[in-house]
């Protein structure tokens, strides 16, 4: 067997030989540390953008790009630095993507991330910075009067936070990782004007019931397309966007929460909990053939090409519509209407924050990053932005409000307008069990409806089984 | 020989290379007694230098060995027994917790778990057997064909080849419930076997849809392999069956196909080793769904260690990779055996 590079002595070589050697033995050397510089780049990048003012952010909403680069080259104009726009999508991508860069030292500067979920895990994993210091009354007053705590670490929060399975463990009361920057709401229902025209309906559903109706003339009318789109395959929006906010007009406050509760009197295995399954199975019929595997983007994009009549999202999802090529005064927009019996018949669905800015911790531009959070959160640019993005920012507009954003848009945040008593609060987890997993709930709800592969008791007893789990599990 | 040989001391009488098989002093091997009765040489720093070269061709493969191999193993298997979210500082050790929580103390993991082992086991069942069912045949034929064989063979080894996310999303385009599959069956007359609520949207439907889409992809290399078995078949044998009076059936039934058991029992453990661990093609079509009906074992590991907005779940996730990696081995010696009682 020849071996390779076992050449013969050196006597009885020629010179040329003994210089190819040495050739071999220095392209070894550069192979070897070729090989090896990615798996030190690993570790010793430095982190956040190049140059001295110039700085970068990440959003995951390719809708909110144009808006943000025309805000960035009126700040690049007054300050003189640069901010450097990239989108990452869709959401799951975008966390993946944040989470790879954070292990890489590759963060950006600025982040924006989902409000009081996101950015608080991400400040209990050290990816976000806490800029509590540095955001007073001035910047917070910026803010909607229902927003501007968000992305701080409330007595609440810090007591959802202790359990050492908590996503946000770690995080101490007072902190804040993020400032809003959208605000609204999930349970938006979307009609498309001129096909409900040709059903015969011209103005949102009075109730549940009435709505009923209207998806019964609107699947008569075109049995294809007829019904409701919705992104069921992100498992929970059935359960958060629909449910919840059905369960809550039924019962009210007290008895939407007794559901999630330990009581079996009240529990979803109860007759109240068993009447709100019921209510959300009549929507069986009138689901979009195939919505259950279709996620958010994609049911979305399905009543925009007019495969659905009827989309269900939030008040985000305007945006989405629009860049797919619907016009927002052809979409009548409402929020979930309650059943007419319900102890809360007519509800409003409290906004909250849904994005927010945060500093990377690895940011070597601290100040200026921040600089450019508070230019977006002034009226003037978020008027703007809201314009572009077709989005509700989470800045007080004031009276303006409906001119910037439009009638439709301006439509939809009427839905927020209730007391206290009378408002859906989305945020509110302060009644579930530690440990709470919505997915898995949202599994045993999709088998009612639409996949309907069991009555409304069994589905009523499996899901009070798994909610009596959690707290048992959240007791050991 | 490795690279590695050149740091060890040569004989002196090999001072040149020499090809195998041929010996420079003519002597064959009466000379090796005279050589290896030489002083042994030193190690001169010419040596050193060779054997330096050699350390640094190897080191990258062997950092990278060391890196991905044998610590990744070993912090995965460390991992398992500890909850994190991989950011933290520090990790919190639970002991056997995360097993027992995924096999029965975790109300939140358990179900779940159990759920997808059933589907994982389905797909484990159905994916090998219908692979073989189709790739053995559909070699036999491709075999036997006098024109056009290799366009054929390239033909059946596209999807083997386009396989990816388009072809993920390509699928779930055919399957909706206004795709090409019930387009079809109504065109045909069939539209009482149409899906209305598209072949993935149905519970019923959508695991069976999603191993004939796995079986689509593991064809190809299946048939392969039996193709090159095919061809290895020394022909006087066929030809003996022949002479026998065996037709064509008789003879792929009871020559052919035991000839080629142990290519069935690489494909199958090839297959079973891709429906245990595989996932892909679950989280692009259906991400588990509809409900949890398609969900799989491989991806819900994959859900518990990225997909759970920073949860301190990496530890679960890793003991549900372990539980993985027990299975396999079981099926790797079981098949193992049968590979040494059959051939």
């Amino acid at each position: 067997m020849r071996i390779p590079f076992a050449a013969p002595s050196a006597r009885t070589l020629p010179r040329s030989t003994g210089r190819r050697r040495r050739t071999g033995f220095a392209a070894a050397a550069v192979v070897t540390a070729l090989s090896l510089a990615p798996i030190v780049a690993c570790g010793g990048s430095s982190g956040s953008s190049g140059g001295g003012k110039t700085l970068e952010m990440w959003t995951f909403k390719q809708s909110h790009v144009a808006g943000l680069r025309a805000a960035a080259a009126q700040f690049a104009k007054q300050t003189g630095i640069t901010v450097k726009i990239q989108a990452y999508g869709p959401d799951d991508a975008y966390t993946t993507k944040v989470q790879a860069a954070a292990k890489t030292h590759n963060l950006p500067d600025v982040l924006e991330v989902h409000s009081d979920g996101e950015d608080l895990a991400l400040g209990a994993a050290g990816i976000a910075t806490d800029i509590s210091g540095d955001v007073g009354s001035d910047w917070s007053g910026l803010f909607q009067k229902g927003v501007q705590s968000s992305g701080t670490v409330t007595a609440e929060r810090y007591k959802e936070s202790l359990p050492s399975d908590s996503k946000s463990h770690g995080v101490k009361q007072g902190q804040r990782f993020s400032v809003p920057f959208t605000s609204g709401t999930f349970g938006i229902v979307f009609g498309n004007k001129a096909k409900l025209a040709a059903a015969g309906i011209t103005r949102p559903p009075a109730s549940y019931e009435q709505w009923l109706a209207d998806l019964k003339a609107t699947k008569a009318k075109d049995g294809a397309s007829g019904g409701v789109s919705l992104g069921l395959k992100v498992r929970a929006t059935g359960l958060t966007w629909v449910l919840q906010p059905l369960a809550f007009s039924l019962l009210g406050t007290d008895g939407y929460h007794a559901l999630f509760g330990q009581d079996p009197a009240t529990d979803f295995a109860s007759a109240a909990g068993r009447e709100v399954l019921s209510l959300y199975d009549r929507l069986q019929p009138y689901w979009m053939p195939g919505t259950q595997v279709l996620d958010i983007d994609a049911a979305d994009q399905a009543f925009a090409q007019g495969k659905s009549d009827w989309d269900i999202g939030g008040t985000f999802t305007l945006a989405f519509l629009q860049q797919n090529g619907m016009n927002p005064d052809d979409v009548m927009a409402f929020g979930i209407p309650g059943p007419a019996a319900g102890a809360v018949p007519k509800p409003a669905l409290g906004p909250l924050a849904l994005t927010g800015l945060t500093v990377a911790s690895t940011s070597s531009h601290r100040a200026e990053a921040e600089k450019w959070m508070r230019f977006l959160s002034q009226p003037s640019v978020a008027s703007a932005f809201a314009k572009a993005a077709t989005e509700v920012p989470a800045t007080e507009l004031g009276p303006d409000a409906t001119q910037v954003m439009g009638p439709t848009l301006a439509g939809m945040t009427k839905t927020f307008e209730g007391t206290p008593q009378t408002t859906y609060d989305p945020s509110d987890s302060s009644f579930r069990a530690p440990g709470y997993d919505q997915d898995s709930m949202s599994d045993i709800l999709a088998d009612l409806t639409p996949l309907a592969q069991k009555g409304v008791a069994p589905t009523a007893k499996a899901m009070a089984e798994l909610n009596d789990s959690f707290w048992k599990n959240a007791k050991k | 020989m490795t690279p590695l040989s050149h740091g060890l001391p040569r004989p002196a009488a090999t001072t040149g290379p020499v090809p195998a098989g041929r010996d420079p002093a003519g002597s064959g091997p009466k000379a090796r007694p005279a050589a290896t009765a030489a002083p042994p040489p030193r190690r001169s720093p010419r040596r050193g230098r060779e054997a330096l070269s050699g350390w640094l061709f190897v080191a990258p493969a062997l950092a990278l060995f060391l890196l991905m191999g044998l610590y990744t193993v070993g912090y995965g298997f460390l991992l398992s027994f500890a909850q994190w979210n991989g950011f933290a500082p520090h990790w919190t050790w639970v002991g056997v917790q995360n097993y027992k929580d995924l096999l029965w103390a975790n109300p939140l993991y358990a179900p779940r778990v159990r759920n997808a082992a059933a589907h994982t086991l389905y797909v484990m069942v159905a994916v090998p057997l219908l692979t073989v069912a189709v790739s053995f045949p559909l070699a036999v034929l491709l075999n036997s064909a006098r024109r056009m064989q290799s366009l054929l063979r390239s033909v059946y080894f596209v999807p083997y080849v386009t396989s990816g996310i388009a072809v993920f999303f390509a699928w779930q385009y055919i399957l909706q419930p206004d795709g090409a599959v019930n387009t079809l069956l109504k065109s045909l007359g069939l539209g009482s076997l149409a899906q209305p609520q598209g072949w993935l949207g149905n519970p019923h439907t959508a695991l069976p849809t999603m191993i004939v889409v796995t079986v689509w992809l593991a064809v190809p290399v299946a048939m392969l392999l039996y193709l090159t078995g095919l061809q290895g078949i020394d022909r006087s044998v066929l030809e003996a069956a022949q002479l026998d009076g065996a037709g064509w059936w008789r003879t792929n039934a009871s020559v052919v196909w035991p000839l080629l058991r142990p290519i069935t029992l690489v494909v199958v453990l090839l297959n079973l080793r891709d429906s245990l661990q595989g996932f892909q093609t679950f989280l692009v079509m259906t991400n588990g769904g509809p409900g949890d009906h398609t969900n799989v074992l491989g991806l819900e590991a994959y859900r518990l260690a990225f997909l759970k907005d920073l949860a301190p779940t990496l530890g679960v996730a890793s003991a549900l990779g372990w539980l993985l990696f027990a299975a396999a081995l079981v099926l790797a010696l079981v098949n193992l055996r049968l590979l040494r009682s059959r051939t």
